[in-house]
């Protein structure tokens, strides 16, 4: 096997990128004086893939809502007991989540690093349903489906998704509904765990205080041979314009929130990291606490620092920059930011700014390098939409005002907006 | 591992620090303490951001934000918190190490120079008052912190049942003071804040990561011995050790998922040795994926997505925390306090106590990975005569025995219920 070093002089950091056998890639982070080790075992597979087709099958399918979330709920459970169970022996502290194009498994230690790497290994591909199993896990999940309903950041996310998107799954909760998971079986888990869970769809990521051969060693050891079958994921057509411009939702609140979406045009390639970083730096400039923005919401009393935010939502088959926060006045607060968008969009960026912004975002992604759950969750993320986590810092080290203003005329196109607001529920005020 | 080095600056100000090169960043923090009142909790908890908005050398919000922005991304971050009756007001300063910035700035000092300045020298108006606009700015997004707070049902149903639970203790008090004292503050009270926490409370000045703490730290030490300093307070917490007649309380609110939460006495009082036996039953009872509480309400039942339990060791409460549908709730109830029997019958296995003191070893040895987290571990125990490592709380959780673990949950009564209950009618 070829271990590939990967290093990065501007932060003395390296890492070793392997190519299994069995068809896993594979990172290891070495981080000699950490205490603990983070390992994370990952298929791209999310809530967006309920639509697709094999290889070495004719036909596509389409399977419930939240499925792909109800799968990773049930891996941990095995003939023998679950995998909670066998971690308690090692000491590791364990975790799994489903994300809109992914699906991880994950735990963190600083004793036993090997032994619970074995059981990583093991149960995620070890998959056992039952219709008993099956049934009990709807009760949980239906608790879990009931509590982000009353997640008012949760519902004003969909709530914006909705209304940006007209086909594509994003906008479809993560968990699913209360009905899609009534229609789970064992054999469309089976068949959705054999389409994913695939090891060529997947990645292994380890960082932390590790020895690379042990892992390897481990990895010769536990990993499974797959069959060569490929997955092509089907989106419905999108169309370019938005569903509408606003949607409103009453829900127990003390101060309302809101969501401003841009949504932007994508293909079927992930957006490039030179895209991903400029649009960083764009948002920096534009909406940080530095930014005239920021002051004109903040002295108008319409956002609070606490709240307000910004970001690049961005995955396969969508795009958009969302700004966020809470105000007593959203649709105000929305008008402001649509204005200063105008404003930017008709001077450009100033080269002091944008010189500002970027070395703020250098030094938060150096930062970030200091923890190996950090380290672990990006680089996955990264590999599943091709890029690169040494790569990403040497673009912003060489990004220019030129490349930003470029995205800027490209970017935060007005006719594609939409605006989620939730109030609160007036008889409570 | 990298060591804690301690000492005195002046009276009631000490000075902790951890050099670690194996951080990328450096970071700094003046924590405030002071006893909790509801006199004071309003004025005192506005003041750590009102101190971190301007500074005399950048008097302007925006120029500060740029000037930060400027240090490679670095933050000045303000909180406010509880530890048992005392209220924390925090200022912490964070950004990366020198050797990372592309022409050798040295981000550590700087940091600590405008730190500085906000603590000793804001911005103050003709009249020596907090400038209008600054506290305008403040106290409006206090207010929508307090609000917020309502936003979030889980956590709110926490704050709601420790409040009732504490409504005769300063623990009570929320961190924020309350909604009506934050209203009626004025400029003048936040001025004669502002002067009683430089010359009375209690202060933590901590640096930690990539830097040279000593030199980072020198500006903070010189400033504090110009300081007068005086009537520095105790900071002592009061601990109920058993609980009276149950305190019940439902409050209805238009959500789709209830919650429930059960407030304890734990007969523990902190900086004993009885702590760790009750941190263990604790975990035993509530504390991880393999606790009676996640295996029985969760799994067994399917009652709830979450059931967990939570100690405060400083104020010697136990919390536990679930969400379910309301028709469930008294059946949640039952179960949780018959977990809480089986552990005080000793029904519990070996295995049970090796896997909780092995997630507990896993969670403090994993303290040293983080700044933020070295910060609260060393930060929790400046009230207490015994200091530990996390290494050391280790060993002690090792050494703890079965018949322990048994006496420390014969010790916990049920003191509060707290139920925010959904209406069957949602918006």
């Amino acid at each position: 096997m070829e271990r590939k070093i990967l290093e990065s002089k501007r932060v003395g950091d390296r890492y070793y990128e392997i190519d299994h056998p069995t068809g896993l890639k594979i990172f290891v982070y070495p981080k000699e004086h950490s205490n603990s080790t983070y390992a994370i075992f990952g298929t791209k597979y999310g809530s967006v893939d309920t639509c697709f087709k094999r290889s070495d099958e004719t036909e596509s399918c389409t399977v419930p809502e939240g499925i792909a979330h109800f799968l990773e709920h049930k891996l941990f459970e095995s003939e023998d007991g679950d995998a909670f169970a066998r971690y308690a022996k090692t000491g590791a502290s364990a975790n799994a989540y489903t994300s809109f194009d992914m699906t991880c498994y994950l735990f963190s230690c600083t004793e036993n690093v090997y032994a619970s790497l074995e059981i990583l290994l093991d149960f995620v591909q070890s998959p056992y349903f039952t219709a008993q199993t099956v049934q009990k896990e709807q009760g949980i999940i239906g608790q879990e489906i009931r509590m982000y309903d009353d997640d008012p950041n949760w519902r004003v996310m969909f709530n914006l998704l909705c209304a940006l998107y007209h086909n594509h799954p994003v906008r479809i909760d993560i968990a699913g509904t209360v009905e899609s998971i009534a229609e789970i079986t064992p054999e469309l888990l089976y068949r959705c765990y054999n389409t994913f869970y695939n090891l060529n769809n997947m990645v292994l990521c380890v960082a932390g205080n590790v020895d690379v051969d042990k892992v390897l060693a481990l990895c010769d050891k536990m990993l499974k041979q797959n069959p060569p079958v490929t997955v092509d994921k089907t989106f419905a057509q999108e169309p370019r314009d938005i569903v509408k411009p606003l949607t409103e939702q009453s829900l127990s609140v003390a101060v309302p929130l809101f969501q401003l979406g841009f949504k932007e045009e994508v293909t079927a390639q992930r957006k490039s990291t030179k895209e991903l970083v400029a649009t960083e730096i764009l948002l920096d400039v534009l909406a940080s606490e530095s930014s005239p923005l920021f002051r004109r919401l903040l002295d108008a009393e319409l956002i609070n620092e606490s709240s307000f935010s910004y970001e690049y939502f961005e995955g396969p088959g969508y795009a958009s920059i969302i700004f966020s926060g809470e105000s007593h006045d959203p649709k105000k607060a929305a008008d402001i930011i649509r204005e200063e968008i105008c404003k930017v969009k008709a001077s450009g960026i100033e080269e002091e700014a944008f010189i500002r912004a970027k070395k703020a975002i250098y030094g938060r992604n150096v930062a970030a390098l200091n923890s190996s759950d950090n380290i672990a969750n990006s680089m996955v993320s990264l590999y599943f939409a091709g890029r690169e986590l040494f790569d990403y810092l040497d673009t912003i080290a060489e990004m220019t005002l030129e490349d930003v203003n470029d995205a800027l005329k490209e970017k935060l196109d007005e006719q594609y907006a939409a605006l989620s607001i939730v109030n609160p529920i007036q008889t409570e005020v | 591992m990298a060591q804690i080095n301690r000492s005195s600056i002046c009276d009631g100000v000490q000075f902790q620090s951890i050099k670690d090169t194996r951080f990328k960043t450096m970071r700094m923090s003046v924590h405030f303490l002071i006893p909790l009142s509801s006199q004071t909790a309003a004025s005192n908890a506005l003041l750590p951001f009102l101190l971190t908005r301007a500074c005399r050398d950048y008097p302007d919000y925006t120029r500060l934000s740029q000037r930060l922005a400027e240090l490679y991304g670095a933050s000045v971050s303000a909180d406010v918190g509880k530890m048992g009756d005392v209220q924390r007001l925090t200022i912490t300063a964070v950004g990366i190490a020198d050797r990372y910035c592309f022409g050798g700035e040295s981000i550590s000092r700087e940091l600590a120079h405008l730190l500085c300045q906000m603590v000793f020298e804001p911005p103050f108006d003709e009249n020596g008052n907090f400038r209008e606009e600054d506290f305008k700015q403040e106290k409006r997004q206090t207010l929508e912190n307090i609000e917020a707070e309502f936003n979030d049902k889980r956590s709110y149903a926490k704050l709601r049942c420790e409040e009732i639970l504490c409504e005769n203790e300063p623990y009570g008090i929320s961190r924020y003071g309350s909604k009506a004292d934050v209203t009626a503050l004025s400029r003048e009270e936040l001025r004669t804040a502002w002067e009683t926490l430089i010359r009375s409370a209690r202060v933590e000045v901590m640096v930690s990561g990539n830097c040279e703490p000593e030199e980072v730290a020198a500006g903070f030490k010189a400033s504090f011995q110009q300081q007068r300093r005086e009537n520095i307070p105790s900071c002592d917490t009061k601990i109920i050790l058993q609980a009276g007649a149950v305190r019940d309380v439902t409050e209805t609110m238009q959500v789709a998922q209830s919650k429930l939460v059960m407030g304890f006495r734990t007969g523990t009082e902190p900086d004993t040795p009885e702590m760790a036996q009750t941190r263990l039953m604790a975990t035993i009872f509530g504390g991880t994926p393999h606790s009676k509480l996640f295996l029985n309400v969760r799994e067994k039942l399917s009652l709830c997505y979450y059931c967990s339990a939570q100690y405060n060791t400083a104020k010697g409460i136990m919390l536990v925390q679930s969400g379910v549908e309301t028709k469930n709730m008294e059946a949640a109830k039952e179960e949780i306090l018959k977990q809480l029997h089986e552990v005080q019958a000793g029904n519990f296995t070996d295995e049970e106590i090796d896997s909780a003191k092995m997630s507990l070893c896993n969670s403090y040895r994993t303290i040293e990975d983080y700044l933020g987290s070295m910060e609260t571990w060393y930060l929790a125990q400046v009230f207490r005569k015994s200091f530990r490592t996390p290494e050391e709380a280790a060993a002690q959780i090792n050494s703890v025995t079965r018949q322990q673990i048994i006496d420390a949950a014969n010790k916990v009564t049920l003191d509060t219920v707290y139920r925010l209950k959904g209406s069957e009618g949602n918006a």
